[in-house]
């Protein structure tokens, strides 16, 4: 059975797996500097970038021991690493960390899409999963809805054409003067406020299922300018509601035009409670299999780069030494 | 002891091998800020050709700065990692005493300050006084090109400077009359094996970088509204 290590640095979370050729996750380690990034409002990059350096490597080690493998010559079949999209200086740290790795084991490394990471992500705890399935990934850097016809194939039917939805969540949360990630504080916060207190436009963008969150986040700006004295509680509602109904009304969209199997949540906005269920209700309603990962696997981890990684091992090969992180790296690119 | 060295704090790229029979190879595998690319493509050839196999490093040396901070990660998290797998020993030396014991190796004597390109106008500098040994005279520090060379000039002191930040900064520098350059565009990796050989070894190495993140910077100095 081969076991592959993965790697993922791409933003603030520093994290390690071990995964194995069933996806099974024989051990997976995350730790983050969110708590260094708090006060500025988002992440800053040289601040992650310095906090990958010194987290890495007793990461790695955590992770090589509560698999059971030896720390210097662990029976590691191959390395996964994240080389892209994401934050250069954080990428760099876990790409030379693989290289590095890669020739002191002389194992195989390969380099993982970060976005294709978080498609296998359901796998790793539904692996008699069938396809094809929709998948909505939604997090603080992206927003897709994308096809996946079998293991590893993959068509993007939309994207954001502006911010990420946990970028909305982020500056409106900044806006409403409450913390940082935005995302759970707005859930929080809009448990108790109505959702319709607010008229919100829920963006369309046309007839395509592509998303948009730059007109709600204006139009909640000036709602909020207008009327001093409304409710927190429920601007946050209104504000979820919204987001959640355009997510929605896509993914339904998406699969009226594709006949599927299953449709799966991706990314760390699949936390929000709303955005579960909706999902939920729309698989009864199709009559597919809804898949939503645990929370520690929407968000970022190394398992799903080890996931991937097995699969693009086999596939595609091995990558060479030689090769460098690429920020931009699409979705639609990866093959 | 068979030593491995990385330098990424500059703009090259360089790999040093030194084997317990005493073969010695240095390299500049690259002098365009490709540290990812060229890193552990360079280590992998130099071992090989030192005729070594990657488990049998004893120990591995690295320029933990400072310089460039990027390269310096590249170069560190490579080091942490391979010694890390191999199970070696590590010892990080700074690139300004690495340039002061490349002038010292070349014969220069007396006063030297190395100085390396910090960006953003600025330059990471320390003094030594190279005699028999060579010796730290204060803490690296960082200071405009500008500031470093009028403070020498005022002080009248027989100097030598050398660095990349140095030749960045040649006109700055050039008008200290009472002072003259040693051409060093990369820090000596035969000064880093030496080095290295001479220290006790540690666990992990950690980056020297002299200055905080510029969001924390501009966060801390910022004006706060009433
Ligand atoms: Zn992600």
């Amino acid at each position: 059975m081969p076991l592959v290590l993965g790697i993922e640095t791409s933003c603030d979370e520093t994290a390690a797996a071990v995964v194995d050729g069933d996806f099974h996750v024989i051990s997976s380690v995350v730790e983050s500097s969110i708590d260094q990034h708090r006060a500025f409002g988002g992440v800053v990059p040289e601040l992650a970038g310095r906090a990958h350096v010194t987290t890495i490597g007793p990461v790695i080690r955590r992770t090589l021991k509560e698999a059971g493998l030896d720390q210097h010559y662990p029976s590691i079949d191959g390395i996964a690493v994240t080389s892209g999209p994401g934050l250069i200086g954080s990428l760099l740290v876990g790409l030379s960390a693989a290289k590095a790795l890669a020739l002191a084991w002389d194992v195989p490394f390969v380099a993982v899409n970060h976005l294709e990471g978080h498609l296998f992500a359901p796998l790793l705890e539904q692996p008699d999963l069938e396809w094809p399935i929709l998948t909505l990934l939604v997090s603080g850097g992206h927003s897709l809805i994308v096809l996946q016809r079998s293991l590893g194939q993959h068509e993007v039917l939309g994207e954001t054409i502006d911010d990420a939805a946990g970028e909305a969540y982020d500056k409106i949360a900044r806006w409403l003067g409450l913390g940082y990630p935005g995302g759970p504080e707005i859930d929080r916060l809009a448990q108790t406020g109505t959702a319709g207190a607010l008229k919100l436009p829920v963006s369309m963008t046309g007839s395509d299922l592509d998303l948009s969150f730059s007109g709600l986040k204006t139009a909640v700006v000036r709602a909020t300018q207008k009327h001093t004295e409304v409710d927190l509680a429920d601007v946050a509602a209104s504000f979820q509601a919204a987001v959640c109904e355009q997510l929605l009304r896509k993914l339904r969209a998406a699969m009226q035009a594709h006949e599927v199997k299953g449709v799966a949540l991706a990314g760390g906005v699949a936390a929000n409670s709303l955005l579960r269920s909706g999902v939920t209700q729309l698989a009864s309603e199709f009559a597919v299999v809804s898949h939503l990962p645990t929370m520690a696997m929407c968000t970022d981890n190394a398992a799903m780069i080890a996931a991937a990684g097995l699969y693009r091992l086999a596939s595609s090969g091995p990558s060479g030494l030689d090769l460098s992180a690429n920020p931009n790296w699409q979705l639609a690119d990866v093959s | 002891m068979n030593l491995l060295a990385i330098e990424t704090a500059t703009q090259a790229c360089c790999v040093g091998v030194r084997t317990s029979s005493g073969v010695e190879i240095a390299r500049v595998v690259d002098e365009n800020r490709q540290h990812t690319e060229t890193l552990t493509v360079g280590m992998a050839a130099l071992i090989r050709e030192a005729g070594l196999r990657t488990r049998e490093i004893d120990r591995i040396v690295v320029d933990r700065g400072p310089g460039l901070f990027t390269g310096l990660r590249v170069g560190i998290a490579t080091a942490n990692a391979f010694a890390q797998g191999v199970g070696c020993g590590m010892v990080g030396v700074t690139s300004l005493e690495m340039l002061a014991y490349g002038a010292h190796e070349a014969g220069v004597r007396g006063t030297l300050v190395s100085a390396v390109d910090g960006r953003r106008g600025d330059v990471f500098v320390q003094t030594f006084e190279l005699a028999e040994s060579v010796e730290a005279i204060g803490p690296p520090g960082v200071a405009t090109p500008q500031d470093v060379a009028a403070q020498w000039s005022r002080s009248g002191v027989a100097l030598t400077f050398t660095g990349d930040g140095v030749e960045r900064y040649r006109r700055d520098f050039d008008s200290v009359a009472n002072a003259g350059i040693y051409t060093q565009l990369v820090p000596s990796m035969h000064a880093a094996l030496w080095l290295g050989e001479q220290a006790s070894p540690q666990m992990t190495i950690e980056p020297l970088y002299l200055r905080e993140a510029d969001a924390v910077a501009n966060f801390a100095t910022r004006e706060r509204p009433q």
